[in-house]
């Protein structure tokens, strides 16, 4: 395992994710595109198969995820949400992310981070709609001209059967 | 019984009452006289192709596990435990030898028999008849195009008759070259009747600019102009209904449309003429055509945005929506890819379309929740005045797709389904429709 970041760093991105999170919240999507995801990211939720431990079957050769996006993916969605024309964030959700049990790591080239947290997100809509999601994230940062950018983020997802009707809030 | 099919759905008119989305006693109606006794989507074959691969499902609310056998046969089984009913396979796919029951060590071979009973000298002093205690068989197991269905009822028609003048459509991608589903599936809840998105995707071209207002202004290309409905979709297409409740709308020359990489387009245009040449002009035309389709009863697909679809009841204001990706054999790796992405970008659980209709579903469903609305009823008699025959296009044609055709043909079997006590009165029903093999129409003006 590459070496723990010491306490100033690791307080500098525990502060990054904060922040993030409160971005999130605030639906400002676009200022958290600008200001903190890397050109080249990748932002995967891949989806898994319950099977048995001793299972024989070779993994699934095309494996499906629920965001397999790029920078421009990314935009694209942030762009669908500033139309205003999506019903159903109008009147808009109430989103909520708690970013937990951070780890920060040195990786394996010098300008780079490896990550690993909690999240759990609470969405509420309409009267009485609320759905929880807890998971991981395993992050790669990129330090940039302008400070450390998400360069790639593997959500971990442990619902099976996703237990909300859609996913499509940024995690 | 007590529910009056014919009050719920009114045929000749196109309406249907608001509580066929909320009851609990018709909804047990549905599970034994639809779910019990039509052909139900299992899975497609190239998800289970070597001996042992097994992939367990639903068939309505019954859980089944479809296997290989050794013998390279698909069979379908209860995934039950017949000792003391517990589930039995507790993977959703993989490869086994045997399904081992986690109670009490029960082992069932490929075949369903009964192949192990731990400790059965000291336990049933040989007194136990293994034969007899095999899985309960799902009855009829059978494949279209590698599209594997499964059917509780004996008595039911081959899958092949069932699907009838939709089959000739679907062969459209199935019959030159072949097609295949990538999965597993995306799976997901919504809290919405089984039929609402089973409507939907059959014949609703007429939300799609309204409910998907922003996706399609982002997306750009011939279909932006729709956002906001500032005008209905280039060359509008038509919307076809077959016999036994299928049916699709057609967008013509739109397959790829919400498709951003051009390869997907490239390939279908060079394979179009063979496709042409093998199955004739009118398939070679809908071969580049997008299709919003529905094959009766719970099963749903969209060819050009290339998803497929099983809407697994949970009750009557819940199910669970399956999603894989649709995909030509012949296409390369790469493209298969390609289409992934796009397919469940756009329709997966972070769908930027499928995640718009959600809230709408369930606002269908659940302002169902007091009597003076149940009693209610909607509105499904779009184009019922051009509901018509074509003379290339076999099953009832409607030469819009802003229009309701499918729906009613879906909601005209779904009665008949309710009402018959049995398959042979389905097929007398057929037998007396004028037009042979363009039933459905007859059917229409009946």
């Amino acid at each position: 395992m590459a070496s723990p970041a010491g306490l100033e760093l690791y307080h500098q991105i525990q502060q990054l994710y904060f922040r993030e999170a409160r971005l999130f919240a605030e639906r400002r999507y676009r200022e958290w595109l600008e200001t903190f995801v890397d050109r080249e990211v990748h932002y995967w939720l891949p989806i898994f198969e319950e099977r048995y431990r001793a299972d024989r079957k070779p993994p699934p050769e095309f494996p499906p995820a629920i965001y397999d996006d790029n920078y421009r993916d990314l935009e694209e969605r942030i762009e669908r949400l500033e139309t205003n024309l999506v019903w159903m964030e109008d009147p808009p959700s109430r989103i909520r992310h708690l970013i937990t049990n951070l780890e920060v790591y040195q990786a394996d080239q010098p300008d780079q981070l490896e990550t690993f947290s909690n999240f759990l997100v609470s969405r509420n809509r309409r009267e009485r709609e609320q759905t929880i999601l807890v998971g991981a994230r395993e992050d790669r940062l990129r330090r940039g001209a302008n400070g450390w950018r998400l360069l790639r983020r593997k959500i971990v997802m442990p619902q099976r059967v996703v237990l909300d009707t859609n996913l499509y809030y940024l995690i | 019984m007590s529910i009056d099919i014919r009050n719920l759905i009114d045929v000749r008119n196109g309406k249907q009452k608001k509580r066929i989305f909320w009851d609990e006693e018709l909804y047990q109606l549905e599970l034994d006289r639809i779910f019990g006794r039509c052909w139900l989507f299992l899975t497609h074959e190239s998800e289970i192709p070597k001996p042992g691969d097994f992939f367990c499902t639903y068939m309505g609310e019954e859980p089944v596990i479809v296997v290989r056998t050794r013998a390279g046969e698909l069979r379908g089984f209860l995934n039950t435990c017949t000792h003391r009913g517990n589930q039995l396979c507790q993977a959703e796919s993989g490869n086994t030898r045997a399904f081992t029951c986690s109670y009490h060590g029960w082992s069932f071979d490929l075949d369903g028999r009964l192949a192990a009973v731990p400790l059965e000298a000291d336990a049933y002093h040989h007194r136990i008849d293994k034969a007899a205690l095999g899985l309960r068989a799902v009855p009829r197991v059978e494949s279209f195009g590698g599209f594997v269905f499964g059917c509780f009822d004996p008595e039911a028609p081959p899958l092949r008759d069932y699907l009838g003048e939709m089959a000739w459509y679907l062969e459209t991608f199935t019959a030159c070259g072949g097609a295949e589903l990538l999965g597993p599936p995306l799976k997901s809840v919504l809290h919405c009747n089984w039929k609402i998105p089973c409507e939907n995707f059959i014949c609703d071209s007429y939300h799609i600019g309204w409910t998907h207002a922003a996706a399609l202004k982002v997306l750009g290309g011939p279909l932006a102009a729709m956002s906001g409905n500032s005008q209905a979709p280039p060359g509008i297409g038509a919307q076809v209904s077959t016999r036994h409740g299928h049916g699709f709308g057609i967008i013509w020359d739109a397959a790829p449309a919400l498709h951003r990489d051009p390869a997907f387009a490239d390939f279908l245009r060079a394979k179009q003429p063979r496709v042409a040449a093998q199955l004739g002009e009118t398939r070679g035309r809908l071969y580049t055509a997008h299709w919003d389709a529905g094959i009766f009863p719970n099963c749903s697909f969209l060819y050009g945005t290339q998803v497929w679809k099983m809407w697994h009841p949970r009750g009557p204001r819940e199910c669970e929506v399956w999603t894989w990706t649709l995909v030509e054999k012949e296409m390369s790796a790469e493209l298969k890819r390609k289409i992934q992405k796009e397919a469940l970008r756009t329709f997966g659980t972070a769908g930027t379309f499928e995640s718009d209709d959600g809230q709408n579903m369930y606002g269908c469903t659940y302002t169902n929740r007091g009597p003076f609305a149940r009693r209610g009823e909607m509105l499904g008699a779009m184009g019922l005045e051009r509901d018509a025959a074509h003379p290339e296009l076999p099953g009832l044609y409607n030469e819009s797709n802003y229009s309701e055709a499918a729906l009613r043909g879906f909601y005209r079997f779904y009665a008949e389904m309710l009402e018959a006590r049995g398959w042979d009165e389905v097929a007398a029903h057929t037998r007396s429709m004028a037009g042979g093999g363009h039933g459905a129409a007859g059917a229409a003006r009946d």
